[in-house]
């Protein structure tokens, strides 16, 4: 997996390039990055999941604790271009009901002022 | 009046029901008519042949029986081509000609062997007349009326046999033997007006008894024509008649080897000079036995110890006598063994024998019966006697042999044959019962038995429910999706169910939350269903402590309302914790949505309450049973959690201060469980129980039987019940009242047989219940039948109290 950063009107941009999956040995996660960015006060992230072509539970979690760890510092982590199957097993989890999910990038950072 | 005074007097003996009396002392004295010249004739036959034969000469007069065949074959397309009244007129007239020419070859020649032709014609006198009686009996009484009243008029025979002996003994001491046949002749003449006047009275008491089929005095209407080959195939395709064929063939053999035995000992003895009249009076004196035997015991004798007992009893007396005879032979005693062992051969055969052997061809079906009682009665009886003759002259011949005593010999040979004539009768008296049984078609099953049978209703439940969950949210639909696809269900016609939408002219999809949302909704729906590597990571994703963290404080927030969604979202968070780990934090949340005011709320809360199965949510379902509302969804919740809640659900049940819907509801699940413990809780509760809900108690308990007979309840308990409730449906009114019993009898009997005579006795018509008073008869204990039997009588084919 590669994840790239980059940024657009203020908002931090993670394209996830590969597979999120626990068997992947990496330098850093995805997790840490976002970490890595709440730590220099940039609070809105989007992980931006366009040429994910495989994600596992592993994969949820660290989503899921980016989350976590974004909205205890009162920032926002939102998510774009996710495959059928994962926004299926959000919407089974219900995690559709507590991460903001967009089909597109414009979109996404539009919400990122609406709200 | 006098109608009312002739049933007075004779059912003070007899054990006949109104508008029964007429037909029975008119069967009553045909049966009287025919067996007094019988008795005549085949004394004349004895006493003749052993003065111009001698007993040597016997085993060649068994072996013309088999010229029988020819007669019944004969007999056989005559009862189809007449009515039965004709038919038996015209038999009657027959031999009574013949008679008076028999009488007169006796008179006018000296030819010995005439006495072997006048054999001849004896045995087929004896085998007509005889059977054309009893077919009648047949055509006009069911099994439980021929049971009552079997031994009434069967005893009408037995004093005609008893009159016929004593005339002969008198009357041949007087005059030439062959004179008596005029006598014979007489009796002819006066059973003809009694056939004549027992059709006229069938046709004016014919619809007061039983099921009398008009047909009997008429062709059978189901009659084809049919030869002797016919009646062969109908008895050799039906193991019951084979095996009545069977018992019949052993039997006769028997019966020729016992009479060779006696008749033997008695042509033998000096002290005899004339043997006609001795015959005459022996014959007169073993009736008078089987006449008092018949009268007062028979009947009662087979409704008390059943029919195998009575099938059992005439060949295990005869194995004494046997066994007794061989040890006399020799000895001054031995005439008096030898006429005891052939009286009793004869006085038991008349009686509860035949009795027997008659109740055995009730429930074979009326176009089978006929052909039946040709070959086995006609026939084959008197078949087994030209076999037994052939045997006994292979036994009185055979080299190997000579060297023992014949009449050892023939005992041994007696013994064995009555060895297997007892097992057989054993096995009879078992398809018996099966035969009766075939009798009583199953009219229906339980219903729920047949639904959890026949249709997957948790499966169209959750169908139902994904459809609907389609209407009211994307993550509803989801949860459903995922529910079916870990669990298998997601087949191909319930993909293409779900996939259905309105332009296909099926189910609305009708989305009124996605109007106007932004959320996505992913196209190509059926693509995006669940897989088994998706249903995976999605259990994975629920035990992640990061996911149990995120959810924690959305779900308190729905709980209180703070959430968007309203009673949407509260149903999608019930669903989800359904389908999470047992241990799931977030199951504590089930608490307030099990006390939702919203009945759709509840259903999902319940039902995830019954899949994590922690008691903690018990007692706030079995509350909710109250509710007629919300009873469906907590019972199955409650059903869910199986024998783990066994005893709290006892302990509502026996709290006669909980509503009567929850012990209602409590006695229903206890019956869902179904294992040992539940039953006892069951039964303990019944006993504890007045009023309420002793229905339900009893409904679980029949459930439980139902479903698991491997589950034994204790019989002198269900009995005791069933003791004290007779009385209560004795006062009833409606035979519905009756149920109740029956339930309590299926819990520790047979219960399909115990269910197949129930619903028969609903159907109340006299042949259903009578048949079904059979079925039980087998089926229950005496004290059983001493209470139910009266109620079912009541309660029966002639209307309620």
């Amino acid at each position: 997996m590669v994840i790239n950063r980059r940024e657009n009107k203020g908002v931090v941009i993670f394209d996830i390039d590969g597979e999120i999956k626990r068997t992947d040995v990496m330098d850093v996660t995805l997790h840490q990055l976002v970490k890595t960015e709440l730590e220099s006060s940039r609070k809105n992230i989007l992980l931006n999941f366009a040429d994910v072509a495989f994600i596992d539970s592993f994969g949820v979690g660290e989503i899921l604790a980016s989350y976590i760890s974004t909205h205890n510092l009162g920032g926002q982590l939102k998510l774009a271009r996710i495959s059928k199957k994962l926004f299926l097993i959000f919407q089974v989890t219900m995690l559709t009901k507590v991460l903001d999910i967009f089909d597109e990038e414009d979109t996404a950072l539009r919400s990122f002022f609406h709200d | 009046m006098a109608k009312r005074r002739l049933f007075r007097v004779l059912s003070a003996v007899v054990k006949v029901k109104p508008g029964e009396e007429r037909v029975a002392i008119l069967l009553f004295f045909y049966f009287f008519l025919i067996t007094a010249p019988f008795t005549i004739v085949k004394s004349v036959r004895q006493g003749s042949f052993l003065d111009d034969l001698g007993a040597n000469n016997l085993p060649y007069a068994y072996a013309t029986a088999i010229l029988v065949g020819l007669v019944v074959a004969l007999h056989a397309r005559l009862q189809t081509r007449l009515s039965r009244r004709s038919l038996l007129v015209s038999t009657l007239a027959f031999f009574l000609l013949t008679a008076l020419i028999f009488e007169t070859l006796f008179a006018e020649t000296d030819w010995k062997w005439l006495s072997l032709v006048y054999w001849f014609w004896a045995n087929i006198f004896a085998v007509v007349i005889t059977t054309q009686f009893w077919i009648l009996v047949n055509d006009i009484f069911n099994p439980r009326e021929a049971k009552r009243l079997i031994g009434f008029f069967g005893s009408g025979g037995i004093l005609g046999g008893v009159v016929g002996g004593l005339l002969t003994g008198v009357l041949a001491r007087a005059a030439p033997a062959h004179q008596l046949l005029f006598l014979v002749g007489a009796f002819l003449l006066a059973c003809g007006g009694c056939v004549l006047a027992l059709f006229v009275r069938l046709r004016k008491d014919g619809e007061l008894i039983a099921s009398y089929r008009p047909a009997a005095g008429t062709k059978a209407p189901e009659a084809p024509e049919v030869g002797f080959r016919d009646c062969a195939r109908s008895v050799g395709k039906s193991p019951y008649l084979k095996l009545l064929a069977a018992v019949v063939l052993v039997a006769g053999i028997v019966s020729t080897f016992v009479d060779w035995q006696s008749m033997s000992i008695i042509s033998g003895a000096e002290k005899i000079s004339n043997r006609t009249s001795f015959f005459g009076y022996f014959n007169a004196g073993l009736l008078v036995f089987a006449f008092i035997f018949q009268l007062v015991l028979t009947s009662r004798f087979i409704e008390r110890f059943g029919l195998r007992t009575g099938l059992l009893v005439y060949p295990a007396l005869l194995l004494l006598g046997t066994a007794g005879l061989a040890l006399a032979a020799g000895g001054a005693g031995v005439l008096l063994v030898a006429v005891s062992l052939k009286g009793g051969d004869k006085a038991l055969s008349y009686s509860i024998q035949q009795s027997s052997r008659e109740l055995l061809y009730i429930p074979v079906p009326p176009g089978e019966k006929y052909k039946a009682k040709i070959f086995i009665d006609m026939f084959l009886n008197r078949l087994s006697k030209s076999f037994g003759g052939g045997i006994l002259l292979l036994l009185l011949l055979l080299p190997i042999l000579q060297g023992y005593r014949h009449v050892y010999v023939v005992a041994a040979a007696t013994c064995v044959a009555l060895v297997i004539w007892m097992a057989l009768n054993v096995r009879l008296s078992g398809a018996y019962v099966h035969a009766v049984r075939d009798n009583l078609a199953k009219k229906w099953e339980r219903a729920d038995g047949v639904l959890a049978g026949q249709a997957d209703v948790g499966l169209a439940k959750l169908v139902v429910d994904t459809l609907e969950s389609r209407k009211r949210s994307p993550e509803l639909f989801a949860l459903h999706l995922y529910e079916m696809a870990k669990a298998n269900r997601l087949t191909p016609e319930v993909r293409q169910l779900l996939s259905l939408t309105e332009t296909d002219g099926g189910l609305s999809v009708g989305h009124p939350i996605l109007d106007g949302d932004e959320r996505p909704w992913i196209p190509g729906f059926e693509t995006a269903m669940p897989t088994a590597d998706v249903t995976k990571e999605i259990e994975e994703v629920f035990a992640l402590d990061s996911y149990k963290t995120v959810m924690a404080d959305y779900a308190g927030r729905v709980v209180e309302g703070a959430a968007a969604g309203g009673e949407v979202g509260r149903m999608e968070l019930a669903k989800a914790i359904g389908l999470m780990e047992k241990t799931s934090p977030l199951a504590a949340k089930l608490e307030d949505l099990l006390d939702d005011p919203s009945p759709r709320v509840f259903q999902y809360a319940a039902e995830a309450a019954g899949k994590l199965g922690r008691r903690e949510f018990v007692p706030i379902l079995v509350h909710k049973l109250a509710d007629a509302h919300l009873q469906d969804d907590a019972r199955s919740a409650l059903e869910r959690f199986g024998p783990a809640i066994t005893g709290t659900l006892s302990d509502y049940l026996l709290d006669p201060a909980e509503a009567v819907d929850v012990r209602r509801e409590a006695a229903r699940l206890l019956g869902q469980v179904a294992n040992a413990e539940s039953a006892a809780l069951l039964l303990e509760a019944l006993a504890a129980e007045k009023d309420g809900v002793e229905t339900d108690i009893l409904d679980a308990l029949d459930w439980i039987r139902s479903n698991k007979p491997e589950v034994i309840l204790p019989r002198e308990v269900v009995l005791e019940h069933f003791a004290g409730d007779v009385a209560t449906v004795a006062a009833a009114k409606d035979p519905s009242a009756l149920l109740h019993l029956f339930k309590l009898l299926g819990l520790v009997y047979d219960h399909d047989d115990v269910f197949r005579a129930y619903q028969n006795v609903l159907k109340r018509t006299k042949d259903s219940v009578a048949y079904a008073v059979e079925l039980l008869d087998f089926s229950v204990d005496q004290e059983v039948k001493d209470k139910l039997f009266p109620l079912l009588e009541r309660f029966g084919a002639r209307g309620d109290a």
